[in-house]
């Protein structure tokens, strides 16, 4: 038993005679606004074929302006659909009469994307200097590559932006320059946010950039490593893949490069480098996550660090810094034979763990890579070490996988902190064994 | 007189074959190897281990995670499979503070689906508080009218709504079972994300989800989608059935002790247990 409805809403009588074009254009007109006060998110119950042939029918009335978030599809599976404030009442009622049931998702949608909103505002304030930056959450592509423009702005002596390429879909691709002076010093390279995902990763680098420059000329140790070397920090490595990660899939890790003959999107950038490519440790299948692509420095954003790289010719530590899993690792990745530094190597991981670990107790595993992870074939930091750069490492950070890459923002700047520690062991060291 | 003599040789026999039945006779070769503290196939091990016991002991306020691997030994049984032997510190899931140690024995069999785990544990938390966790979880989810729902739990930004934390741990719980049922040598999990969960009423003594969670595939970097439902009564084991979006076909835990998988004697308290 149901009652009539009050207008203005839809009558359901009239549904049953499909297409009343005056309250299209009614709801049309309501709808124009893009507000979504009152409006609901039902999610219906269909039992058996006529219940699913049923919503079906509602589908096909443009007048209610209804969204399906999960439309029809067979019985049992539950449908998911926006209805609007003005057509709410004769949807329920027509499933009511139609003895489908349903239950009410989300009671006012409005008051979601508000809450949403406020979020988002709340993490993406917009800062007019370095020191208003909230190093304490995470931020868009835009913001960062502000935040690159406000630093340098800020301390014009220190660092410069260097655009190193353009990433697959046409954005550019910066590395900060750390730089006292002198011609082409013997440098330190460090990336964050290689796999967009790992989002504490590129948090880290903006709070490494900042530390830089906070601490030349107070601290003793970093000022005299800028006094003799240069530092090289790319903080968003693959910038398709992060502004992805933000407005569509927080776990994408790839590029966003398109795959000849396939549907499956990007490829997996730290198996695109020319060491041991193609092998066991990699896919060859585009819709991998360790796709490693069609040959090696197919991806723009690989090719653009090692045209970086070669061109250089004076790096003397490479750093990639990944998450999550807390390790420290060092080649090689696609072979089981040891480098010929190994152990010098596995001394300095050894020195960086202990000092990360002094700062809260975070214990990180160190070794190679393929003894400590797993086995990986084209990966960055066995292709910089076969270029003659010996104390190429890389990070997981945090955590052991509780959040895993949804790591809280709490945690971003005492991340940041320990992994400082760590980096400037491997950077003194650097400093002080000259090779 | 044959008969005679053979019946006075039966226990005769008997007593020699003895001595086999002990194990003191010759054994097919074993090979056994320590591994290093840092091996990644101790650390996934380990965590198999635990994915075991977060399943066993289905208590969202009992969960615990990795802390680090003290020891591991790794023994191949030719045509058999591989047995790790662990000893391993673990942290409360939610605090990460140390809650004990735990011994296990993990066993990959050539010939079975999922690993064989035995798995020992001391336990530091106080476990009146934690039935007592569990027990006012379970009261508000009895009371609740209207189901709970929610999205994305941890978030984008790693935030979880403080009254969706139990759901969110209930869901660690049953998604253990999974991730038990599906590790390898080789393949290990992380629980990424909840996508969806929504509580169904029941009138029975049970609460009732139902999940979409996303787990991490090591190392194969993938993200997995599957579907989880979880039904819990404090006290009893936790009843879960699955469906992942690469197979065709849900599956259901045991009712029952199950051991034939593995087992755990629980919680006792040692202070020093030697390997």
């Amino acid at each position: 038993v149901f009652k009539m409805p009050p207008s203005p809403s839809v009558h359901p009588a009239q549904l049953k005679m499909k297409g009343l074009f005056v309250f299209a254009v009614l709801l049309a007109a309501a709808f124009s606004r893009e507000t979504f006060v009152g409006n609901q998110v039902l999610r219906i119950f269909v039992a058996d074929e006529a219940s699913v042939e049923k919503v079906k029918e509602l589908e096909e009335l443009p007048e209610l302006q209804l969204d399906f978030w999960r439309g029809p599809g067979g019985q049992d599976v539950p449908i998911d659909v926006q209805v609007p404030f003005a057509s709410l009442q004769a949807v329920k009622i027509f499933l009511e009469s139609n003895c489908i049931r349903y239950s009410i998702l989300i009671d006012d949608l409005q008051s979601l994307v508000d809450e949403e909103q406020t979020q988002m505002i709340r993490q993406h304030f917009m800062p007019r200097s370095v020191e208003t930056f909230n190093y304490a959450s995470y931020h868009t592509l835009d913001e960062i590559y502000d935040f690159m423009d406000l630093l340098v702005a800020a301390n014009p002596n220190l660092v410069s932006k260097i655009q190193i390429g353009n990433s697959y879909e046409g954005r550019p691709i910066y590395v900060l320059k750390f730089s006292t002076g002198g011609t082409k010093r013997p440098a330190i390279w460090l990336d964050t946010g290689i796999h967009s995902r790992e989002w504490i990763t590129q948090a880290s680098g903006v709070w490494f950039a900042k530390k830089i420059v906070d601490s030349y000329g107070k601290d003793p140790s970093l000022t005299s490593i800028l006094d003799n070397l240069d530092i090289f920090l790319e903080i968003v490595t693959n910038p398709d893949g992060f502004a992805f990660t933000h407005t569509t899939n927080r776990m994408w890790r790839k590029t966003k490069s398109v795959n000849a003959g396939s549907a499956c999107i990007g490829v997996d950038p730290n198996r695109n480098w020319d060491a041991g490519f193609g092998g066991d440790g990699a896919s060859s299948n585009p819709c991998s996550e360790t796709y490693h692509g069609p040959y090696a420095n197919s991806e723009r954003e690989v090719k653009a660090i090692v045209d970086f790289v070669k061109s250089h010719g004076n790096i003397k530590a490479f750093i990639s810094i990944h998450s999550y899993t807390q390790l420290l690792l060092y080649p090689y990745g696609y072979t089981s034979t040891r480098a010929a530094d190994y152990q010098e190597l596995d001394n300095i991981a050894k020195a960086a763990v202990a000092a990360l670990s002094s700062l809260y107790g975070t214990q990180y595993r160190y070794g190679s890579i393929i003894t400590t992870i797993y086995q990986a074939n084209g990966g960055t930091i066995d292709w910089t070490y076969n270029q003659g750069i010996k104390y190429s490492f890389t990070f997981e950070l945090r955590d052991t996988g509780r959040y895993g890459f949804l790591l809280p923002a709490n945690q971003i700047i005492p991340t940041a902190k320990e992994t400082w520690l760590a980096l400037m062991t491997i950077m003194e060291y650097t400093r002080d064994h000259p090779y | 007189m044959q008969r005679q003599s053979a019946a006075r040789l039966g226990p005769l026999l008997l007593l020699l074959l003895l001595p086999l039945a002990w194990g003191k006779g010759p054994s097919p070769p074993r090979a056994a190897e320590e591994l290093q503290v840092s091996n990644r196939l101790a650390g996934q091990a380990a965590r198999v281990a635990l994915h075991y016991l977060n399943y066993r002991l289905g208590s969202p306020s009992a969960l615990r995670a990795l802390g680090q691997v003290r020891k591991a030994t790794l023994k191949t049984i030719p045509g058999i499979g591989h047995k790790y032997y662990l000893q391993f510190t673990t942290e409360d899931y939610k605090s990460s503070l140390n809650v004990g140690t735990c011994l296990a024995t993990v066993f990959y069999l050539k010939r079975k689906p999922r690993p064989a785990v035995n798995i020992n544990c001391t336990y530091t938390k106080d476990q009146k508080q934690i039935r007592e966790d569990d027990y006012s979880f379970y009261k508000k989810m009895r009371q609740q009218t209207k189901p709970i729902i929610g999205n994305d739990i941890p978030d984008s930004y790693g935030n979880i709504e403080p009254a969706l934390e139990p759901a969110w741990a209930l869901a660690v719980a049953g998604s253990s079972y999974l991730m038990w049922e599906k590790s390898t040598e080789n393949l290990g999990y992380f629980m990424a994300q909840v996508k969806n969960v929504k509580q169904w009423i029941t009138k029975d003594d049970s609460i009732d989800f139902d999940y979409s969670v996303v787990l991490h595939e090591i190392p194969t970097q993938e993200m997995i989608s599957c579907h989880l439902r979880v039904i819990w009564t404090p006290g009893h084991p936790l009843k879960v059935k699955y469906f992942c979006l690469s197979e065709n076909q849900w599956s259901e835990s045991e009712e029952g002790s199950g051991t034939e998988s593995g087992s755990t004697n629980g919680i006792f308290n040692e202070k020093e247990a030697h390997f």
